[in-house]
């Protein structure tokens, strides 16, 4: 038979039992915690958009001014090249033989020089010695007039020897040049970004499909902000601007206005895909900022926050946003 | 008086039995099915409720609950973020999406992306692994539930035990790798689909390609910042839905609430064991006292007051009525432990337990009435009758 306490303490058992299951079931649910703290922007009205490092100098493609076969590339993928350093050079045989020819012949009309010269003293002596004769009635007219007139021509001769020097001197620079021309030489400091000859390659002159060489400034480095077009209207030149690094707000930047791009273009979400996806228009604003303060690469995405007026507050801009 | 009216109601075994088991079958109905219907029914939001870091959701005005993706543009993003009083906005995909298992068979999978920087939405629980591991290329986070059944290897004997998926495995969503690098726990969603956690670059790359992807933007307010102004903000300057997380909860809850027919089942069911308990322990306990009205006669003749016959009635219906009850939540709780590893949704908040009390003190009350109106009107003269 059922003991008298039974049934009570098996619904006490129970409650208690239900109430367990009340507590337990009904823990919170843990909260996940962000892997970086995401970025928050410093100003109390803003735009956010996304930036885009670049460098400020754009890409510099290397081409060379005469066409010929590469004899030796003198610098590397990432090499420093100050203003006028080697980057490469060319065949210069030909040249080369032309210039012993140009030398050769300014030997040559340097010694014409000295025929010329000895030939004016000559004539000169013979005019002398003539004029050297008080009595005129022991010379002839004849004899004193051909003697003046062979020194006049021998004066001419060495003017034109002289000027023969002249002009084979020309001749020998003009081939310098074109020796000069084969080398190829950085027009700007930079960093050698890519190098897409070797020795033997053939390098054409004028425009071709890929640089021979690409050099860029990476001294200094630009954002390039994306605004939404909806949000332009609030953007002010004026505003105050922060970029945060992507992954660890610890690294941050004050921005510094450069320019406005004048053309609002439609924004590219780059998928990796044959084709792209457009999705609206963005403002382009370029800032720039110091490089010491971020351990940017060019190509990584930063997170920017513009001081802007609120949405509600902001009158449109007083004057219109072009270029600076 | 007291210690009679124990006597009086224990003395008859069968019948003190039968008033019990019908309580403790109504008590057990009105706890155990609601449970059933509000565990069913969180599991229509636990993916908002998972997510606790942000406060606000931002999405598509048309949204009507949390699996009715409507997505925006990507630059509605940096529009939120630039909307007053935002501490941060992060962007969150979700969508369903194929996953191709070893065996040929294709699973549907919810493919959630998080912020590939900050990874914000994460599950709540990791097993194995770290969520930072998500920033490894071609990087997956499987839910345990998916990992060990759906999405599980097929059994290397016909007729054996899948084998769960673990790190290092590959799987194929849309035709693209993808490497699990961790396992997580979640609460189970009410389509129960396998859930995928990646960033949201992946997550936009398995997709099929849509001109818009971004599914949600997650929004952390200002500290101090007043929640329902913030909402009315960001409406008005994007002209999106915001809501608070409590208002997206209730959203998507009356949805369900609305368009399907939950509520209706489990409310009939829960009315039908209101019903037939009220009328097994109030037809019981009514007969019980019919049956020792001579008892109660004999008691008043003795000179006993209606006052402490009264008590009495209550006293006896206090105590079937909590012996019922708390056998009932026992079952229910028994229930609910006997099925917490399966796919059965089963919640027992404090409020089911209050429910169950109220509803079996209903009955009591209503047995205790209908037996004291006889007790009362009982005339002395009636032990002395035939």
């Amino acid at each position: 038979m059922l003991p008298k306490y039974t049934l009570p303490l098996l619904a006490a058992g129970g409650f208690a039992f239900g109430v367990y299951t009340v507590v337990n079931g009904n823990q919170p649910v843990p909260v996940a915690q962000p892997v970086a703290e995401p970025a928050n922007s410093p100003f109390p009205t803003f735009i956010a958009g996304s930036g885009i490092v670049e460098a400020k100098s754009q890409n510099i493609s290397i081409g060379t001014p005469l066409g010929g076969i590469v004899l030796q590339v003198a610098v590397k993928v990432g090499d420093m090249v100050k203003a006028g350093d080697i980057l490469f050079r060319i065949d210069d045989r030909e040249a080369l033989a032309e210039l012993g020819v140009r030398k050769a012949n300014l030997a040559r009309s340097k010694a014409a020089v000295g025929e010329a010269e000895a030939s004016a003293i000559d004539t000169k002596t013979l005019l002398e010695l003539i004029e050297a004769v008080t009595d005129r009635r022991a010379i002839s007219t004849e004899d004193l007039d051909r003697r003046r007139n062979a020194h006049l021509l021998a004066k001419a001769r060495l003017e034109s020897a002289r000027a023969q020097v002249l002009q084979t001197e020309a001749e020998l620079a003009s081939t310098q040049t074109t020796l000069d021309r084969l080398v190829v030489r950085a027009p700007v400091a930079g960093k050698v970004l890519q190098v897409n000859i070797r020795p033997g390659e053939f390098a054409p002159a004028g425009v071709g499909t890929s640089a021979l060489m690409v050099l860029g400034n990476l001294d200094q480095l630009h954002i390039r902000v994306d605004i939404d077009e909806n949000d332009a209207w609030r953007f002010r030149k004026e505003g105050n601007a922060v970029a945060y690094l992507r992954g660890n707000r610890q690294f941050k930047t004050d921005l510094k206005l450069v320019w406005v791009e004048p053309y609002v273009i439609p924004k590219r979400s780059l998928t990796g895909d044959s084709t792209e996806r457009v999705d609206t228009r963005v403002l382009q604003a370029l800032y720039s900022f110091n490089r010491a303060t971020l351990p940017a690469y060019v190509g990584q995405q930063m997170d920017v926050f513009i001081e802007a007026p609120d949405a509600d507050s902001a009158q449109p801009p007083m004057h219109q946003p072009d270029q600076k | 008086m007291n210690h009679i009216a124990l006597k009086m109601l224990m003395g008859d075994r069968g019948k003190y039995l039968g008033i019990i088991m019908g309580l403790t079958f109504a008590s057990l109905i009105m706890t155990q099915q609601p449970a059933i219907f509000v565990g069913l029914m969180m599991r229509t939001f636990s993916f908002i409720s998972d997510l606790g870091l942000p406060d606000i959701w931002v999405m598509d005005p048309k949204v009507q609950f949390v699996d009715d993706i409507k997505p925006l543009q990507d630059t509605k993003l940096y529009r939120v973020r630039g909307v007053a009083g935002v501490k941060w906005a992060m962007p969150l995909y979700k969508g369903l999406l194929k996953a191709r298992l070893e065996n040929g068979t294709f699973q549907t999978c919810n493919v959630i992306g998080l912020d590939d920087a900050t990874l914000i939405g994460g599950p709540p629980v990791m097993l194995v692994g770290k969520l930072k591991d998500l920033r490894r290329s071609d990087g997956v986070i499987v839910d345990i539930d998916g990992a060990t059944d759906k999405l599980a290897k097929p059994p290397m004997v016909p007729g054996g035990k899948p084998t769960p998926l673990k790190i290092g495995d590959t799987l194929e969503l849309n035709d693209n790798r993808a490497i699990v690098v961790g396992i997580a726990k979640t609460t189970k969603t009410f389509q129960s689909q396998p859930v995928i956690y990646t960033t949201y670059s992946r997550a936009v790359r398995y997709a099929p390609r849509e001109r818009k992807m971004l599914s949600f933007v997650l929004v952390k307010a200002m500290p101090g910042e007043d929640i329902p102004t913030l909402t009315r903000r960001i409406r008005k300057a994007t002209g999106l839905a915001a809501y608070s997380r409590k208002e997206f909860i209730d959203l998507t809850w009356n949805y369900f609430m609305k368009n399907t027919g939950i509520p209706i089942t489990f409310g009939t069911s829960v009315a039908l064991g209101f019903i037939v308990g009220a009328a097994i322990a109030g037809q019981t306990f009514y007969n019980f006292t019919l049956e020792n009205l001579r008892q109660f006669g004999v008691l008043k003749a003795m000179g006993a007051s209606n006052w402490t016959l009264l008590r009495m009635i209550l006293l006896q219906a206090i105590l079937v009525g909590s012996i019922g009850y708390g056998l009932g939540v026992g079952l229910t709780a028994l229930f609910g432990y006997a099925t917490r590893n399966t796919i059965l949704a089963f919640k027992f908040p404090w409020q089911l337990l209050a429910f169950g009390g109220a509803g079996v003190t209903l009955i009591c009350i209503f047995a205790a009435i209908i037996s004291i109106r006889k007790v009362i009107k009982l005339e002395p003269a009636i032990v002395f009758k035939g």
